[in-house]
């Protein structure tokens, strides 16, 4: 999974995939291995590098993961809480019924609440994995939908302007 | 005495709760509509709704709070602090009711609620004051009369409302052009949060320490004074950070102190908790400033260096019991405790109250750490009270150590969901003035005007780096507890509570909000 995180006036692109019994995750490209570890519903302990390293003087970190006002997210490490916004799932829309990647339809939802910009594809257009294909607007931010895979879009169910909900349906590539 | 039924909320509830049940007595709790799910009423073997969330609707109405108390058959009522706490009136419905009231007399809450009365005990009792006029000014004095006035107390002057506290109505003069307006602007704020008028003036002493002496008089005369609490780190009038011993008091001028509070409390034949809080020049000489006739926000830091628990006392008091306390003991501390009072306000956004749900807890524990809390995860913080949410005290052997241990603690302490003033105090236990117990009454606002000053929760970029992995994850994990997914799957209100606090306060103006607030 794919995310475009803002904190501090910069956007962070974060990518995440499980890697045994841990996750790897890479922000702008530094790549990093995190064994994570759930404490509650809002919070989550992490081991990151398995060793103090670029990050600071320890590796283990506790977050606390909590909703705040206008889509935003506070994450507290420690005391020091840092405001994020989340500006959707890049390439996060989903398989149906387990498809094995390569075959059978996608759904391309809508990651956030927002305002649709721009459709950049139309029906029967080939797209590629991680073609940009709708741009929606959320948080004053342009975010970029884009396809899982390599197909050709079937359906389109959304247009220029169209105002959607999360999890919105936006188009079906075959 | 069987049952005890606590007429207050929040943490000094939950603290007088605890006190109960150690004695075999049977705690009773009321609540407002928002405390319901209040750690409180969980934590009572009994309680009883009194009405709506404003204070003027429940926890400050006399009669459904005695309602509550006979329905219940308590046989005696703790009024903690705030709320009712200091009206003679209460004191005297509870008499009336043929309840106990544990706390002073009628008749001692009502000489020192008022300052000038308060002033003129201390005065016969010989107990130095700040210099300043015996009676409140007449409200048709003339604008020369007023001036002879400051002047023969001394310029810079204070204008401060007879029935005050916290600040309000109080106003600084420096030039005396200035004075006739700050008389009149006090008169008017104290007439709307007392509704009482009446001001007086006194000097304004030069960078003065502010230092308290708790004692406990029981009704056989005797009155025993103990080690003073430092309560001079303030922000505009409220205290943030207690600490007992004083770095600032030697053996001798504790002894002074202590002498001069028990002098006052005998005069006006105090029983139960109260204390006399003094301003302490540089040079060590002292002045008496008021009596607060009730149980302290900060008496767990004197209950932490000599072992006594004055709740448990205050009780053994009302039902009668002698105080047969060590009197040398109560003015030899035991190592040193200090207190950070944690609230829901956002230090970097103005100390903006911050309510809203708890999601996640932890509170420090291990050695020498006491938190005396309110809340538990889930807990919504409701938008109508005071945001204090625990108060923090750290015990050790000496000043270092305990302000290590304190920042050790801080660091423990976890409050998601809300925006809490911990990063404040990590903040401030680490400056140098603090350290070195270089500090008065106006440090701490002094320090925080500095223009320069770097936001307390500042996150390094490595920090950041994690904040956005541990978003990632739990985006991928659990998207209905980001805001993202929760609002997909409707289960987002969460936070409707704060911002309709935040809306309030924008609409009442941050200033009105903060003197509505009234801290003990």
């Amino acid at each position: 999974m794919q995310y475009d995180i803002e904190t501090g006036g910069r956007v962070r692109h974060v990518a995440v995939n499980r890697a045994g019994d841990g996750f790897a995750v890479s922000v702008d490209g530094r790549l990093h291995q995190v064994d994570l570890a759930r404490i509650d519903a809002h919070t989550l302990s992490l081991i990151v590098d398995g060793r103090p390293g670029p990050l600071g003087p320890g590796s283990v970190y506790e977050a606390t993961v909590a909703p705040g006002t206008d889509g935003r997210v506070v994450v507290a490490i420690g005391t020091v809480p840092v405001t994020v916004s989340l500006h959707g799932r890049r390439g996060g829309g989903r398989r149906q019924g387990g498809a094995a990647p390569g075959s059978g339809p996608l759904r391309i939802t809508a990651p956030m609440p927002g305002k649709v910009v721009r459709v950049l594809v139309k029906t029967g257009d080939a797209v590629r994995a991680r073609q940009p294909v709708v741009v929606v607007e959320a948080m004053k931010m342009e975010n970029e939908v884009r396809a899982d895979r390599d197909g050709t879009v079937a359906e389109i169910h959304t247009r220029d302007g169209m105002s959607v909900e999360a999890g919105a349906l936006l188009m079906i590539i075959q | 005495m069987k049952k005890i039924l606590i007429a207050n909320r929040g943490e000094i509830a939950v603290r007088i709760g605890r006190a109960c049940r150690e004695m075999g007595i049977s705690p009773v709790a009321v609540y407002s509509e928002c405390d319901r799910t209040a750690l409180h009423v969980r934590l009572a073997d009994e309680a009883y709704a009194i009405g709506g969330s404003a204070p003027r609707d429940s926890y400050l109405r006399i009669d459904r709070i005695l309602e509550a108390a006979k329905k219940s058959g308590a046989d005696a009522v703790h009024p903690g602090y705030g709320f009712l706490a200091e009206q003679a009136s209460f004191a005297r419905a509870v008499q009336d009711a043929g309840l106990t009231f544990i706390g002073p007399t009628p008749e001692a809450i009502a000489v020192m609620g008022s300052k000038t009365a308060a002033r003129a005990a201390a005065v016969r009792a010989r107990v130095p004051v700040v210099p300043g006029t015996p009676d409140p000014i007449p409200p048709a004095i003339s604008g020369s009369q007023l001036q002879e006035i400051a002047r023969s107390i001394g310029y810079p002057v204070l204008v401060k409302a007879v029935s005050g506290g916290g600040g309000k109505g109080m106003r600084t003069v420096i030039h005396p052009e200035d004075l006739v307006d700050a008389v009149r602007a006090a008169r008017s704020e104290a007439d709307a949060a007392f509704g009482d008028a009446a001001v007086y003036l006194e000097r304004r002493l030069t960078e003065p320490r502010h230092i308290e002496v708790q004692l406990l008089g029981d009704q056989f005369g005797t009155v025993l004074p103990f080690v003073e609490r430092e309560c001079s780190i303030q922000r505009r009038h409220q205290k943030v950070v207690e600490e007992t011993p004083s770095a600032a008091v030697t053996p001798a001028l504790r002894q002074s102190l202590a002498a001069a509070a028990a002098t006052v409390a005998r005069a006006v034949g105090y029983t139960n908790a109260g204390t006399v809080e003094f301003l302490v020049e540089p040079g060590g000489a002292f002045f008496f400033l008021e009596m607060n006739t009730r149980l302290q926000v900060e008496h767990p830091i004197t209950e932490m260096v000599t072992g006594i628990d004055l709740v448990q006392w205050q009780i053994r008091i009302a039902r009668g019991e002698r105080l047969d306390l060590d009197p040398d003991a109560l003015l030899t501390p035991k190592g040193h405790a200090i207190e950070c009072r944690i609230y829901a306000e956002d230090p970097d956004n103005h100390f903006l109250p911050s309510p809203g749900r708890i999601l996640a807890l932890r509170a420090p524990a291990g050695p020498g750490i006491r938190d005396d809390s309110g809340v538990t995860a889930g807990f919504e913080v409701p938008i109508f009270y005071d945001p204090m949410l625990s108060k923090l005290v750290a015990w050790a052997e000496d000043r270092p150590r305990a302000i290590a241990r304190a920042r050790r603690a801080l660091g423990e302490y976890v409050v998601g969901g809300i925006k809490t003033t911990l990063p404040f105090f990590v903040w401030l236990l680490g400056q140098p003035e603090f350290a070195a117990g270089r500090f008065h009454t106006t440090y701490l606002d002094e320090l925080l005007a500095s223009p320069n000053r770097r936001p307390f929760a500042e996150p390094g970029a490595g920090i950041e780096d994690v904040a956005v992995m541990a978003a990632a994850l739990q985006a991928m994990l659990s998207p209905s507890a980001t805001a993202e997914g929760g609002s997909e799957k409707g289960v987002r209100p969460l936070f409707g509570a704060g911002s309709r606090w935040k809306d309030r306060a924008r609409l009442e103006g941050v200033e009105g909000l903060a003197a509505r607030a009234v801290r003990h």
